[in-house]
This record gives C-alpha cells, sequence and structure tokens, in this order.
C-alpha cells in the first residue's frame, strides 16, 4: 500500500533523505522514529506529492510517484494527513471548518454533515461544534484534525508527530483513535519521537536518519537476540550442560550460583540461556526443566527494548 | 475548475471578514470618503468659483480653463460645468478603492494560510493549484468590487441629491462612469490581486507581505490608474479598450502566478 523505493531528497545540495527503502503493507501501521530533522516530515510530503522527490520513486494508494497533476490529485484524495499542527481556521467553528475541508476533499454536504456529527459526537466534540476553532483546547483540535485526516475514508492515513505536546490523558485518547483506525483497516504511517507509541501501535517499525538504519516488524525487532532466563531452588548447576543441548538452544550457561553455609549445597541458581526463537524453544526448555528435577522459581524472557534499537541505530549513524 | 471551490473560499473570507469586526473600519473607510465626497466638492463650489474669478489660485485657474475647454461638459453656468466636471473624476476614486481592497485581501491570501498553518493541510487535498489560485483571487476580488459598487450608488444618489441643491440640476453617472465602474475597475482590481497573490506566496511574514504590497503593488496599480482612469471618463470606448488589454494582463500574470507556484516553496520557506 506503501511502497518507497530509493526514496531522496537534497535541499541546497544538502541531502534531508538519502536511499530510502520500505514498504508497509494493506492494514499495517508503520511507526518511523528518528531524531529532529530526521527527513520524517520531507518523506511523508514526498510521498503525498506535495514535494518533488531528487531521486527515486514510491507507490502509495494504487498511485505511482512523482505523478503528474492530476495522479497527484487522485492521490490526495486517497491519503489522509494529520500535520504536527491542526491546522484550521481560528474564526470560524469546528463543524464549519470541517464543512470546508470536507469539500476541499470531494464530498457532498449531506456527507459531510452525516460523518461530522458521527465524529464529532464519537470523540466527544459535538457540544463545542458551533464554537469558533480559536476557542478549543489542544487536545479538542488535534481530535478535530484527526477527524479531518478521515473524513473521506482514506484507505491510507500519514500522522506525523499525532501526540506532540498533548497531556497524557489525551495523547492517551488519540493513541486509542489510531489504534482504532487501524482496526479499520487503514494503512498508517506514522512519524513519531515517542518510543512507547510505536511499541503500542506498530506493527512494523523503522528508524531513520536521512536514510533508513533499521526496519523491520516490531515484534522480530524487540525481540533481538533472543534470552531466555530460569531462577531456580537449589543447585541447578548440573543442568546447563542438558539444557544446552536441547534443539534451538545457542547456549546455556550458570550465572549465579548463591551458598548458604559453607559446603552446604547453593540455596538457588540462575541460568542464562540463548534461544534461536524465543516462544517456539521456551516450553520445551521449561518442560525439560522440570523433567530433569528442576525447582523452577521464575522463567523471564528478555526482549531488546526499542530504546535500546534506536539508540543504538542512531548512535551509530551519528559515529 | 469546479465553482464549488470559487465558493467555497469566498464564503470562508467573507465569514471570516463578518466575525473580524476589527477589519471593518478599515473596508468601511473607503467608502464612507466616497459617498461624502460628493458632498464636500460640491458645498466647496462656490469657493472655486470666487478663486477662479479673482485667479488667486494657479490651480484653480486652470481648473475653469479646462472646464471652459471640455467640450464634453455640458451645462447652462460655469457653476454646473465644474460640478459635472467634479463628479465625473471622481470616479477615478472608486477605481483606486477595488485596487486597495483587494490588493490588501490577496496580500493576505496566501501569506496568512502560512502562518495559521492551514496551508498544507489544504494542499494535502486534492484540490489543483490553479483551483486555489482562482479561489483565492475571486475571494480577494469579489467583496471588493462589491464593496465599490454598493459605495458607487451610495455615492451617486448623494451626488444627485448634492447637485440639485448645489446647482440645481440633478447630475447623474455618465457612460465613461459607468464603463469605469462596470469594466475597468474589476480588470484595475484582478491585476492588483494577482501581483498581490505572487507577494503573498512568496512571503513568509504577514507585515512583510503587507509592507511590499502597499509599498509597491498599490503605487503601482495607481499609475493603470492615472494612465487609464482619465481617458475612461472622458471616452467611454477608451474604457472599454483599457478594460480589454488590462484582461490581457491579468490573464498572463495569472499564468505567471500558476508557473511560480511551487507547494515545495510554500511549504519549506517559512517560519
Amino acid at each position: 500500500m506503501i511502497e518507497a523505493r530509493n526514496l531522496s531528497r537534497n535541499f541546497n545540495g544538502l541531502p534531508a533523505v538519502a536511499d530510502l527503502s520500505f514498504a508497509v503493507p494493506e492494514g499495517k501501521l508503520c511507526a518511523i522514529l528518528g531524531p529532529n530533522g530526521a527527513g520524517k516530515t520531507t518523506t511523508i510530503r514526498m510521498l503525498l506529492g506535495l514535494i518533488p522527490m531528487s531521486g527515486g520513486t514510491a507507490r502509495v494508494a494504487g498511485i505511482e510517484l512523482p505523478a503528474e497533476d492530476r495522479a497527484g490529485a487522485e492521490l490526495r484524495s486517497r491519503v489522509g494527513l494529520l500535520t504536527e499542527t491542526p491546522g484550521f481556521y481560528d474564526r470560524i467553528s469546528g463543524r464549519a471548518n470541517l464543512e470546508l475541508f470536507g469539500r476541499l476533499y470531494g464530498l457532498e454536504e449531506a456527507t459531510i454533515r452525516a460523518r461530522s456529527e458521527q465524529w464529532l459526537r464519537r470523540l466527544e466534540l459535538w457540544d463545542a461544534r458551533d464554537r469558533p476553532f480559536a476557542t478549543w483546547s489542544k487536545g479538542m483540535k488535534q481530535r478535530l484534525a484527526l477527524i479531518r485526516a478521515v473524513l473521506h475514508e482514506p484507505p491510507v492515513i500519514f500522522l506525523d508527530e499525532p501526540t506532540s505536546g498533548l497531556d497524557p490523558a489525551v495523547a492517551r485518547d488519540v493513541r486509542g483513535l489510531i489504534a482504532g483506525f487501524r482496526a479499520e483497516g487503514r494503512t498508517i504511517l506514522l512519524c513519531t519521537h515517542n518510543l512507547q507509541e510505536a511499541e503500542q501501535l506498530a506493527d512494523l517499525i523503522g528508524v531513520m536518519r536521512r536514510r533508513m538504519l533499521v526496519f523491520g516488524p516490531r515484534t522480530e525487532l524487540t525481540a533481538g537476540e533472543p534470552r531466555l532466563t530460569l531462577e531456580l531452588g537449589g543447585d541447578g548447576t548440573a543442568l546447563a550442560a542438558p539444557l544446552g543441548a536441547l534443539p534451538g538452544v545457542r547456549s546455556c550457561v550458570v550465572v549465579q550460583s548463591s551458598r548458604g553455609e559453607r559446603s552446604a549445597p547453593a540455596a538457588s541458581t540462575t541460568l542464562r540461556l540463548t534461544l534461536e526463537d524465543l516462544d517456539r524453544d521456551t516450553p520445551a526448555v521449561v518442560r525439560e526443566a522440570v523433567r530433569l528435577g528442576a525447582a523452577l522459581q521464575a522463567v523471564a524472557p528478555e526482549r531488546t527494548s526499542l530504546e535500546e534499537i534506536y539508540l543504538r541505530a542512531v548512535g551509530e549513524a551519528e559515529a | 475548475m469546479k465553482r464549488d471551490t470559487l465558493l467555497l473560499f469566498l464564503r470562508k473570507e467573507l465569514s471570516d471578514l463578518r466575525s473580524n469586526r476589527q477589519v471593518w473600519p478599515a473596508y468601511m473607510l473607503l467608502p464612507l470618503v466616497a459617498i461624502l465626497l460628493p458632498l464636500l466638492l460640491l458645498a466647496l463650489l462656490p469657493v472655486l468659483l470666487q478663486q477662479g474669478q479673482t485667479g488667486q489660485d494657479a490651480a484653480v485657474t486652470m481648473l475653469m480653463e479646462t472646464v471652459a475647454r471640455d467640450t464634453s461638459l455640458r451645462g447652462t453656468t460655469l457653476a454646473e460645468r465644474l460640478a459635472r466636471l467634479l463628479m465625473r473624476d471622481l470616479t477615478m476614486f472608486y477605481l483606486l478603492m477595488p485596487i486597495v481592497l483587494s490588493a490588501s485581501a490577496a496580500a493576505l491570501a496566501l501569506v496568512r494560510e502560512k502562518e495559521q498553518r492551514t496551508l498544507e493541510p489544504i494542499l494535502a487535498t486534492p484540490i489543483r493549484d490553479r483551483d486555489l489560485l482562482l479561489a483565492k483571487l475571486v475571494a480577494s476580488v469579489v467583496p471588493a468590487i462589491l464593496i465599490t459598487w454598493v459605495a458607487f450608488v451610495a455615492g451617486s444618489l448623494m451626488t444627485m441629491a448634492a447637485s440639485w441643491w448645489a446647482v440645481d440640476t440633478i447630475i447623474l453617472p455618465t457612460s465613461g462612469n459607468l464603463v469605469a465602474l462596470l469594466l475597468l475597475a474589476p480588470a484595475m482590481s484582478v491585476v492588483a490581486a494577482l501581483l498581490a497573490l505572487r507577494v503573498s506566496a512568496r512571503f513568509t511574514d504577514v507585515p512583510g507581505a503587507m509592507q511590499f504590497t502597499g509599498l509597491a503593488v498599490v503605487p503601482l496599480s495607481l499609475i493603470l490608474v492615472a494612465l487609464l482612469g482619465r481617458p475612461a471618463m472622458m471616452w467611454p470606448l477608451a474604457g472599454l479598450g483599457g478594460a480589454v488589454v488590462l484582461g490581457g494582463v491579468a490573464f498572463g500574470l495569472f499564468r505567471m502566478n500558476l508557473r511560480k507556484f511551487a507547494r515545495e516553496e510554500i511549504l519549506t520557506n517559512w517560519k
């Protein structure tokens, strides 16, 4: 649904985006992370045909880019955009703003009215509908911007920092809405600084700084090198060898063995296993440990945090 | 071109104008002056005539000579002929009005969208550059023309009443006045608005755009008034010809605006 192939964009000879490639299949939510000036907004603008590319091609919602005037208009009718700032007219009401943008998206007046009412009620903005937009709170404004992004029911949505500057409660509501859009089967490209947001919402994650540094399914990226920690009661050091020999287990080492009184047996043992696939191999390891008589006290899978991935990727790019 | 888009922005601008009471005085000042000016000029008529007879003021003497030479001015008395000249040339003010009003509105048309951050969401809709520019042009020109025409009707009624009081005759608008108002004023207004629209697309701040428009676009447009206004008052056909020429100029300016309207420049070159 969204496919970027070697996208690049220079401003005054300096690369803002270089050789960027990624693909987001239909119905998936892809979060693009990156520091300020990484080229996230430029990427969105290129994919929406708002600014031309210096190189590369793309395909968004079935339209090939670069696109001519008419195809560009067709592309924009199939994509919804949420910009970092809401971008509405202050002096007219929230509903009048929606009507104006609805018309620009080519919707009939009756359709706009029906959809506006449905969304304004759903997002608890109905009572404020006729108040000038300037009098609305920041959270209300952002929710209205989300309504605008989906008013024409686009299959693809671009969200640029949707929760930036919002208080935690409003940010949570906005994230809930985005999750709802994804559940409706829309393809979403979410640019954000918020790692927690990306971890919570995304199917795919990309880390970019001019070029794509890391890209892949969230579950795979955060799995990293799959590790499993077993805490056993008593002396479990003898289990390291048989567990290490199991299929799917790359290594098994004793990382801690606490002793009670001198010459007494160990009070507890901690084993760390490196697995090929955490979800697939954990049950077999636990079964074998129990069969061998281990007094299992805790089983703790260890995943790589998104923060770790992000900082490593950006740090390497900067270096 | 979608007619809906034109009306959409026109309605939005009018609604914006309605809710922004602070700018009302600015929009009412010129029409008010235009309505009161005939009364003032005709009230000064006896003074002008007296000065003309004594020859104290060279400018007034020249005015009298103009009245004497101008064969298109009909009247039984010198006072009536002078009144007709003043009222005919007053129409120049009605040419100035739509230029100032439409250029001011057009100067804000895009730069204000940039400042409000509404331009990117607009450009993200399927609207095409040509439609957006035309919509902004119509939204700048139509209110200016309507205000001018309303002021002209009110001003003409005032002229009729004041001339009846001052020279015992009703002075009606001439065919030159009507051609100037109905054809030349809209054409000049469109040209000024197109120049200001280009300024608005280039600038990144409202004060800068307004300053440039006030110092460059409006004076340039006033030269047009000076060049075409008086001939149009005297010879309606000249007014018609001027309007046609300006129509061509406007078409060329619109094409230039369209060619230079770069979404990238607008999206990436603001504060």
